[in-house]
């Protein structure tokens, strides 16, 4: 036989030898004077090589609560009443009086009142018309609640399953009148194995070992002295509170790096925007119901934007009313200023993506061009499980000569096969501000679903000839919400997750 | 986007051709509509349309679609129109408050309970999608035999008619009662605030038809019993008013009606006019605009077929490479020859459309991002954890849970939030860092979390009034956080973005921090930022449990 134990842990069994029965954890460490997890350490020392062992019971523990502890104290209220009868020698007494003369509540009076019958102490009459009460007895000893509630002088805390027979009625008492807790706790029962109880202690060498190695060993060389104490290299360490990108973030460089690959450029607008950029120059008429409150988040305060150059606001204005130079009948109504002046926070990236147009515009610019951005927009909603106030747009745009509905579908299929999507469909759909107009699908794998992941087409004539960019120079456009894409990658139910930090969460997603 | 129930059984009936589920999934997505929901049992789909096709309200306009898809009828669909005698005045007065109405007569109906119910629900969705909720188009559907012609339109005072209005109590009301008591008055009451005279249709014995775009009177009401109807569209918009009754008469005619025509007699230059009209409207398209556009080379020929298919006629112009395209008079959404681009590439079929890829351009990234993401790797190499919030905030949150005092002529200012959680937007980082704290305080610690993103700040003399400015924030927070471990972490930032000497932090006093514990960031002898201990108020008002400490960097300084 060669066991080897650390000398910490031969003192223990040592002791556990000695009182030759089981006994409780924590008593055995109050004992020895050292600390709990110090000793379930050597006891699972002692398990590895098969000498001891223990078991968990759970136990419920009894103690007073605070008004059974002033009763320890001071006596049950029948006794408390009582006392008072006796201290005046009073045979009887009106229960007004007796209430009056105590300082216990009413209700623990009339509890008092009630026991001192039970216990035949008294007996109550009405026969002089007022309520009172007469001492029936001459002697009263100890009753057996009390006797059970002293036994708490002595022990704070008494276990449940050492009850008598007799005590547990009187617990039930204590329980009925609210004066007692009962609470559950795990115990730890240490024993020796068989082989423990039979191995003498000759037979057990001391083990010199560590958990560490120092640089004084290092140096000294004495290390060679110690074994080192080996690791349970299956279990997994505790958590690393390490820095890390959001899940969010990390999703939104992907994109971004595969439209840098396509050959677009990043841009980035404002986020209080004008209705001219956010709605007007896209062809919305005014009066068009997502226009309106309760779609968009308009502003008090910064009240009203600043129009660009006079002849690109007619342009606009002309366009709306009449068509302007476009080609289009135009929707025939008065467009007016005011309106397009309204300050609001973006519904769309789109408002930044005019804004590029007027850039090309002042520039003088020449296609191709390509651009993107992946950015904030707003929408006055509430907030539930899939809808969100502020949330993030992919948008990406080609300005060229004579590019076509075709070179849209390539361009997407493109973008959607290095996001991850292999099927993509691009069928018919509306937007007010494109023509022709595609919906995007695409397959899931995950689910074998088609879902639709965004919406694309070419920007109408109305859209771009008020910044100069005339047939066959046209823009092609797609977009999608990052966050139905980050749902799926990271598999969310609760899109509200994604903007509220849920540190576990964020601790623990992978890429 | 508006919806509709369509019974298979109806729809085989109206397009000539058997039709199954399986084969309508894959189908509808071509000509423009999404299958929203399939009830296989019932044989019942319901369906999703654009709302630029209000013609698509009805399984009779769906069914036209279908019919020139499957090439089982091309081209324009034709009606007839018996010619009537009967005769709407416009009275001038009705400028006033609702100028234009346009009517029709339908003889003959024999609809089906089914029938009914689209008859109702494509009211309801023509009123929404054409009509701005009765605003700009109200319709009206009677029983012809009921009432005696020639009717009359014209604008009276709200209290001087009485009649018993539908869906009443069956008493008879004036108009301003009508909107003050009756359900759909009440509803409809804000489309005629402010005007003196209200809009009203009367017939010859002076009976009321109809108070619109409020109520139509209980004489006309249509039963079981009803064999000709009486269509009355009034509104503000006159193309609009004519759309819609376009798309009801071919409704209705599609369901074995004759549509008969009225005279609708205006004062002035109008004149008389006949509705209703279903003329189809001509266009000369160049053909080589819509290949180009669509990226396709098709022949006069195959491009004729594709106008057929989507229910509309072509033919060769007498203008050289041109085609004559005829639309049909219940299709709204054509306004510029650009719009039969899009009707060209349905007919030819989206899923034939080849794809073509276009080189050129060079990617870059926006100098702010890469800016803000080159943060992203310092802040991670520090031990910190990113977090991302709204940039939407509430102004309690932003300043006061702060210590800070604010002035609402100084920020920016929500109008109409519809949840009051928002009513600003971000003016500094911290705040959001700290509710992500308060969201996370029975984590294990220590918590060391970063945000890199937009705050929006007030600037009367900006174009919109207002700026985004990128901010790096971060947190620290456990039992032992204090000003020297943020400072480290701040030098450590500095350092890596290249700022040794030019980089100082002078003591100072804020709200936020605690005193003697509180330091501006200074580069440059430009003040970029703020870093300290989190006061304890501020702690409280978070409802956390330990120290914390903080800065807050406008990096737009340093880009």
């Amino acid at each position: 036989m060669d066991i080897k134990l650390k000398k910490q842990v031969i003192e223990i069994f040592k002791v556990l030898k000695e009182k030759q029965a089981d006994c409780k954890a924590s008593d055995l460490a109050k004992e020895l004077n050292i600390d709990y997890i110090v000793l379930m350490s050597s006891i699972n020392d002692l398990m590895d090589v098969n000498l001891g062992r223990f078991k968990e019971d759970e136990i419920f523990q009894l103690s007073l609560n605070e008004e059974g502890l002033s009763y320890l104290k001071n006596g049950l209220p029948e006794r408390q009443l009582l006392n008072i009868l006796l201290e005046r020698n009073l045979k009887e007494i009106e229960i007004e009086e007796l209430l009056k003369s105590t300082k216990l509540e009413s209700s623990i009076f009339y509890i008092g009142i009630s026991n001192m019958k039970k216990n035949r102490w008294i007996a109550q009459s009405k026969a002089t018309g007022e309520s009172k009460i007469f001492l029936i007895a001459d002697k009263f000893p100890e009753t057996e609640l009390e006797k059970f509630l002293k036994k708490f002088e002595k022990n704070d805390i008494i276990n449940y399953s050492d009850l008598s027979k007799k005590e547990l009625t009187q617990y039930n008492i204590l329980n009925k009148r609210k004066l007692i807790n009962k609470t559950k706790k795990i115990q730890r029962i240490i024993s020796l194995t068989e082989k423990g109880k039979a191995i003498k202690l000759s037979e057990i060498e001391e083990l010199k070992q560590i958990s560490k190695i120092t640089s004084e060993m290092l140096s000294s060389g004495t290390w060679k002295d110690y074994n080192l104490k080996p690791f349970d290299v299956t279990k997994p360490g505790p958590l690393l509170k390490a820095g890390k990108l959001h899940p969010m973030v990390n999703l939104i460089n992907e994109i971004r790096e595969i439209f840098i690959s396509l050959g677009f450029t990043e841009i980035r607008g404002p986020i209080v925007e004008s209705a001219f950029f956010n709605f007007d120059a896209l062809f919305q008429p005014q009066d068009h119901p997502a226009r309106e409150m309760h779609d968009t988040f308009y502003l008090n305060n910064p009240k009203i934007a600043k129009l660009p150059e006079k002849e690109r606001v007619k342009a606009v204005k002309e366009t709306h009313e009449s068509g302007g130079n476009s080609g289009s009948l135009g929707w025939g109504y008065k467009w007016d200023e005011k309106i397009a002046k309204k300050t609001l926070l973006r519904t769309h990236t789109t408002a930044t993506t005019i804004r590029r147009l007027a850039e090309y515009h002042r520039n003088n610019e020449a296609p191709p061009i390509k651009v993107f951005s992946i950015d904030r927009v707003f929408r006055n909603e509430k907030l539930d499980k899939s809808h969100l106030a502020e949330f993030t747009q992919i948008e990406g745009i080609v300005i060229g000569e004579r590019v076509t509905l075709c070179d849209l579908i390539g361009v997407i299929k493109e973008f959607y096969n290095k996001i991850g999507f292999e099927k993509v469909i691009t069928r018919p759909g509306f937007f007010p501000y494109t023509e022709p107009s595609m919906e995007i699908a695409v397959y899931y794998d995950k689910l074998g679903e088609w879902l639709e992941m965004g919406g694309s087409g070419i920007f109408r004539p109305e859209v771009t000839y008020p910044w100069g960019i005339e047939n066959p120079i046209r823009v092609l456009a797609w977009g999608l919400g990052l966050e139905r894409l980050a749902m799926l990658k990271y598999e969310r139910k609760d899109i509200r997750d994604l903007y509220i930090n849920p540190i576990k969460w964020l601790r623990q997603e992978s890429y | 986007m508006p919806t509709l129930d369509l019974k298979i059984e109806r729809l085989e009936r109206l397009v000539g051709r058997k039709l199954n589920i399986k084969e309508l999934e894959y189908d509808l997505q071509w000509i423009s509509l999404d299958l929203e929901d399939v009830n296989e049992e019932e044989q019942k789909i319901k369906v999703e349309y654009n709302p630029n096709r209000p013609d698509f309200s009805s399984p009779e306009g769906i069914a036209r679609a279908l019919k020139g898809y499957y090439e089982v009828e091309l081209g324009l669909p034709s009606y007839t129109i018996f010619p009537g005698d009967i005769e709407m005045n416009v009275d001038p007065s009705v400028n006033r408050v609702r100028p234009y109405i346009v009517c029709g007569v339908i003889r003959d109906i024999n609809l089906d309970e089914d029938e009914v119910a689209t008859l109702m629900n494509i009211q309801e969705q023509l009123h929404w999608a054409v009509g701005r909720d009765r605003k700009k188009v109200a319709i009206g559907v009677h029983d012809l035999d009921k009432i005696v012609p020639p009717y009359r339109y014209l604008a009276v005072k709200p209290d001087s008619v009485s009649f018993v209005p539908l869906h009443g109590d069956g008493y008879p009301m004036n108009l301003e009662e009508i909107l003050l008591l009756h359900e759909k008055g009440i509803e409809y009451a804000h489309i005629l605030e402010g005007k003196e005279v209200y809009p009203l249709l009367l017939d010859s014995n002076d009976e009321v038809i109809s108070f619109p775009p409020v109520i139509n009177g209980i004489l006309t009401t249509v039963t079981d019993d009803t064999k000709n109807l009486f269509l009355d569209l009034t509104g503000t918009d006159y193309k609009a008013i004519n759309l819609a009754l376009n798309i009801l008469s071919t409704m209705l005619a599609d369901t074995g009606a004759k549509i008969e025509n009225v005279n609708v007699n205006y004062q002035g230059s109008m004149g008389q006019i006949i509705t209703p009209n279903l003329d189809p409207t001509k266009w000369e398209v160049n053909i080589d605009y819509i290949n180009d556009y669509v990226g396709l080379n098709l022949t006069e020929t195959e491009m004729i077929k594709c106008f057929r298919k989507v229910r509309m006629d072509a033919k060769k112009s007498k203008q050289k490479g041109h085609l004559d395209i005829w639309v049909p008079a219940f299709r709204g959404d054509i306004i510029h020859p650009v719009d039969f681009t899009e009707d060209c590439a349905i007919g030819y079929g989206y899923f034939n459309l080849p794809l073509t890829i276009r080189e050129g351009c060079i990617g870059q990234y926006h100098p702010i991002e890469s800016f803000a993401n080159k943060l992203r790797t310092i802040m991670i190499g520090a031990g910190y954890l990113e977090v991302l919030n709204f940039m939407l905030t509430n102004s309690e949150k932003n300043f006061n849970y702060m210590r800070k005092k604010f002035k609402k002529s100084e920020i920016i200012q929500i109008a109409n939030p519809v949840s009051k959680e928002f009513d600003t937007a971000r003016t500094a980082i911290l705040p959001k860092l700290m509710e992500t704290l308060l969201f996370n305080r029975s984590e294990e610690k220590p918590i060391r979390i970063f945000e890199v993103g937009d705050v929006i700040l007030l600037k009367p003399k900006e174009e919109t009034g207002a700026i985004r400015e990128l901010h790096l924030s971060a947190v620290s927070y456990h039992e032992n956080a204090d000003f020297t471990e943020i400072r480290s972490t701040l030098d450590f930032i500095m350092m890596s973005l290249g700022y040794f000497n030019d980089f100082e932090i002078k003591p100072g006093k804020d709200e936020t921090y605690i005193d003697g514990r509180y330091g501006e960031v200074f580069v440059k002898e430009i003040k970029i930022g703020e870093i300290g201990e989190i006061h304890p108020e501020v702690l409280l008002n978070f409802k956390l449990e330990f120290p914390a400490s903080a800065f807050e960097l406008n990096i737009q300084k340093l880009i």
